[in-house]
């Protein structure tokens, strides 16, 4: 089970949050990496293992939503779900206009984070960027 | 007498009229006394006993001034010529007769006029002396020459006789009726105006010389011994001339001379008398010699009782004179300004008492550089006997260092006063301290003057002042000061009035328990020792069940005895303004509080969903691990533990929440500046955070602490740092900054940089203002509820653009007093 689970990623700059995350999706049964920061996951994330980015928008230094653009700039489509503990209307309609699988205001219920992580994992395989 | 100034006397006018009255008189009285002359001859022998023409013009000649001497020549002509033509032969003679009479007056006037101070007086021995011999030897001796050379030339006849007879009836009466008629005119005076005694005695001397004359040159009775020689009964007349020449002074002596020789020259005539036995020739010369031997040592001897009676009377007038001086002097030592007034009337009055002056009045001179009357005495009319001169009037300049004070003006009963020589320097002198007087009443008017302008303005002052002596009790109070006192219900140290101890008092209510007596006793004892220059505070004080606030200020009094003065001023409407002033403060820094945190709900709610999100998170995975079957009790240890950590970390964002929040009262406490800046900062993470914005925080360690409100000033770092986010705005610019700096010059310094655009050019004031703000969704009330936070710390803020881009915003507030920086 263990074997073929879907890897997912997790972006956020609280500690707490990512730990949070990180043992609700484990306990869905995916395998997960966390990343502190938008510079952190460039440096170490292998995005052709991704099967969804748990992204949050507001983040120290380079933040969620420019991240998410320089990934589709670099060729990489990786079904994304956009976390916010500052729910912005503004942001979620460009987040989603960029393809986003969902939009998760802070605080979100377990149901609401897996039911768009699912959703992510479920999309067709990440072609290459057109 | 000392010739006075022209200015003080009004002399009247010798007029032409009198001129010509006194060339008449002189006429006639030359016409009379030769016709006398002629009737004193012996019809034996061709010259008189006396020849009075003569001794009238030397008399004329010594009371008149020498430019009118022409006038009397002319005038005499006439009576000369009347006396001389059809008696004398030849004519020629009457005119050389006429030259030698005036020679003899001539050389006599010149002979007094040239040696004696005073012509006409002969009240002094060596005036009577220059008399005798300058008129009454030298000139008759030197025109008798002239006269017999002209006699015998012109007539024939024995030079040394004619020579002989010519002197000693010259000499006899140039000494005696020369002497009766210029001491006539000035003893006559004395003599109407002497008392009733003094002129029945000289009556009586009259009558007794009349009497014992007769019986010497007259009596020819069975009652006179025929054995007893006629010159020693003469002797009879020697006590009589003594008690005219010792008792009347010289003006009698030779007056009783003069009857004397009448008589002795009737006598002589009718071979009665000492000398009958001798030829008629020798008879004359031997009375002549003996009446001028007689007359000389008695005339001196009259001259000398005058003089040494005369210097006893001026001595005892002048101490008479000193003695009203001292008296008048130790009067304005030791005088209050209100004695002055009597002392002067008194002074004036002794003055015009003691010199019987008419009327004495003292002038002052006013600023108008008018003369006012300020104080009189008037003599009473019946005192002075109307003088032969009219009354005089004559002012004296009152002076006191230089400086015109007034005048005293004086009207003299008769002139010159008979009283005293030097009298105009006498009242000279008492005019001086008459000055004094006056310059001392008018300097302690302009003290009392002065003195009344300081109490009037004591006593227009509403706060009540008190003024203690060294040690501390209550030596003077102001009239807000007694009303104050008298009002009822009132008891406090503040109540007491004039001769209580004021120190004590607030020293007692300290024992009772008064919070504030004890500091306000020990400052009132620090000023009055000298300790502290000033000393100052404000105290509650209940009073008819109302707390009044009474300001209360000590300052040392500036003299040398100590003391200090207290003022009161009552501060109840003006603290209870500041209190309603506080108060308002509090409630806008409130109002602006809460509504600066409904700014900050986006972010807050982004601090607090942070935590949120995680616990949920953690407490969800825990149950569907639980769901499934899985017990990793660790795994479960250390979501609990999360749990509990997010949990806390909530607590803390709604406790900073609430602290903004919740309203209370302002407490102050030391605070460290660094720490509250940090927490405020953490507020502002989540905002800072949503507007990518970096905070730079440049602290200075060790800063001092200040004393203060927490919750107000982080209101101020608050406000400054969200002007700051604003004005940094949301724009692309990647490197956005806010400095955040502390320092420590003389007081603890904030300041808040930004990297926006910078104020307006004018506006750096003007941002403090209520209502100023350049953000549409702003109050503008953020920086004014600083400013006032600020001020009531006892600081400053204010704001200035940077050099390159941007604003700062500062604020300085004073250390804790007992914070020193390490």
């Amino acid at each position: 089970m263990i074997e073929d689970a879907k890897v997912v990623f997790v972006v956020d700059d609280d500690h707490s949050v990512r730990r949070g995350l990180e043992r609700l999706l484990r306990t869905a049964g995916y395998r997960v990496t966390t990343f502190v920061s938008a510079r952190d996951f460039l440096e170490r994330a292998d995005c052709a293992q991704a099967a969804c980015l748990v992204l949050d928008i507001r983040m120290p230094g380079q933040n969620g939503l420019d991240l998410y653009e320089a990934l589709l700039d670099g060729g990489y489509r990786i079904p994304t779900v956009f976390i916010t503990g500052h729910a912005d209307l503004l942001m979620a309609a460009r987040a989603m206009k960029l393809g986003a699988v969902d939009f998760l205001p802070k605080v979100f219920d377990d149901e609401a984070l897996l039911t768009a992580v699912r959703a992510a994992v479920d999309e067709p395989p990440p072609t290459a960027a057109s | 007498m000392p010739p006075a100034p022209r200015w003080w006397w009004r002399q009247p006018d010798e007029g032409l009229a009198r001129v010509a009255g006194t060339a008449v008189l002189v006429a006639v009285a030359y016409y009379v006394g030769a016709r006398l002359g002629f009737l004193l001859q012996s019809p034996s022998v061709p010259t008189s006993v006396l020849w009075p023409p003569n001794a009238i013009l030397t008399a004329t000649l010594l009371l008149t001034p020498v430019r009118r001497w022409w006038i009397w020549v002319l005038a005499v002509i006439p009576a000369h010529l009347c006396v001389q033509v059809g008696v004398v032969h030849p004519p020629s003679l009457i005119a050389a007769l006429f030259v030698t009479n005036w020679s003899e007056a001539v050389i006599a006037a010149v002979g007094v006029r040239l040696f004696s101070d005073a012509p006409a007086r002969f009240d002094t021995l060596r005036r009577m002396a220059i008399f005798i011999v300058a008129a009454g030897l030298v000139a008759p001796f030197v025109s008798s020459f002239v006269d017999a050379a002209a006699v015998t030339a012109l007539r024939g006849g024995d030079y040394s006789v004619i020579w002989r007879t010519r002197f000693f009836s010259n000499v006899l009466t140039e000494l005696t009726l020369a002497s009766v008629i210029v001491m006539a005119l000035d003893s006559g005076r004395q003599w109407l105006t002497a008392a009733h005694e003094r002129r029945s005695e000289s009556a009586v001397l009259a009558s007794v010389l009349f009497a014992v004359g007769l019986i010497i040159f007259g009596a020819d009775g069975p009652w006179i011994p025929a054995d007893l020689p006629r010159s020693t009964l003469a002797l009879l007349l020697l006590p009589v001339l003594l008690w005219a020449a010792v008792k009347f002074g010289p003006a009698s002596a030779s007056l009783s001379l003069l009857l004397v020789t009448a008589l002795a020259t009737w006598g002589a005539h009718h071979g009665r008398g000492p000398f009958a036995t001798l030829p008629a020739a020798d008879r004359v010369i031997a009375l002549q010699i003996s009446l001028i031997m007689v007359a000389i040592p008695l005339l001196c001897l009259a001259a000398v009782v005058g003089e040494r009676r005369r210097a006893q009377t001026a001595l005892n007038d002048r101490l008479q004179f000193e003695a009203l001086l001292a008296r008048l002097s130790s009067t304005f030592v030791r005088l209050t300004a209100e004695e002055i007034d009597a002392a002067i009337r008194s002074c004036l009055a002794q003055l015009g008492e003691f010199f019987d002056f008419q009327r004495v009045a003292l002038f002052r001179l006013s600023d108008a550089d008018e003369f006012s009357e300020w104080h009189a005495w008037q003599g009473a009319a019946s005192a002075f006997a109307p003088g032969p001169s009219p009354p005089l009037s004559f002012e004296v300049p009152l002076l006191a260092r230089g400086h015109r004070l007034g005048k005293l003006a004086i009207e003299t009963g008769t002139a010159p006063p008979l009283r005293s020589d030097g009298w105009i320097s006498r009242v000279t002198m008492i005019a001086d301290i008459l000055g004094s007087a006056l310059a001392k009443k008018e300097a302690e008017d302009a003290v009392r003057a002065s003195e009344s302008m300081k109490s009037a303005i004591l006593a227009s002052l509403t706060t009540r002042v008190a003024v203690l002596d060294r040690a501390g009790r209550i030596i003077e109070v102001n009239e807000a000061w007694k009303r104050h006192a008298s009002e009822p219900g009132v008891d406090s140290p503040t109540m007491i009035g004039i001769d209580a101890d004021y120190l004590a008092c607030w020293r007692r209510a300290s024992r009772e328990g008064d919070a504030y007596a004890e500091a306000v006793a020990e400052g009132i004892g620090e000023v009055l020792g000298g300790v502290c220059l000033a000393f100052s505070v404000e105290f509650p004080c209940r009073s008819n069940g109302h707390e009044r606030w009474w300001a209360l200020s000590v300052v040392p009094l500036s003299r040398p005895e100590g003391g200090a003065v207290v003022s009161q001023a009552e501060v109840t409407e003006r603290r209870n303004t500041e209190i309603d002033a506080q108060r308002m403060r509090q409630e806008l820094a409130h109002f602006t509080r809460t509504s600066t945190m409904g700014e900050l709900t986006a972010s807050l709610a982004h601090e607090l969903n942070q935590p949120l999100t995680a616990i949920l998170a953690n407490a969800q995975a825990a149950r569907r691990s639980l769901d499934a079957g899985l017990t990793d009790v660790e795994e479960l240890r250390a979501i609990l533990s999360d749990i509990v950590d997010d949990d806390r970390r909530a607590g803390e964002v709604i406790h900073r929440l609430r602290d903004m929040m919740v309203k209370r009262e302002p407490e102050s406490l030391p605070l460290d500046l660094n720490l509250l800046l940090v927490d405020v900062i953490k507020l502002l993470t989540s905002d800072l955070l949503i507007h990518n914005i970096t905070i730079v925080t440049e602290l200075t360690a060790d800063l001092p602490l200040v004393q203060g409100d927490r919750v107000q000033l982080q209101q101020v770092v608050l406000n400054l740092l969200l002007n700051a986010i604003d004005a940094t705005g949301d724009g692309a610019n990647k490197d956005r900054t806010i400095t955040v700096r502390t320092e420590w010059l003389d007081s603890v310094h904030v300041s808040v940089s930004d990297e926006g655009h910078g104020l307006g050019s004018g506006t750096h004031d003007l941002v403090f203002q209520p209502f100023f703000t350049t953000k549409p969704t702003g109050m503008g009330m953020g920086l004014a509820v600083a400013r006032s936070i600020i001020e009531a710390h006892g600081g400053l803020i204010w704001a200035t653009d940077n050099p390159t881009r941007g604003a700062t915003f500062h604020f300085a507030v004073p250390a804790q007093q007992s914070s020193s920086r390490a």
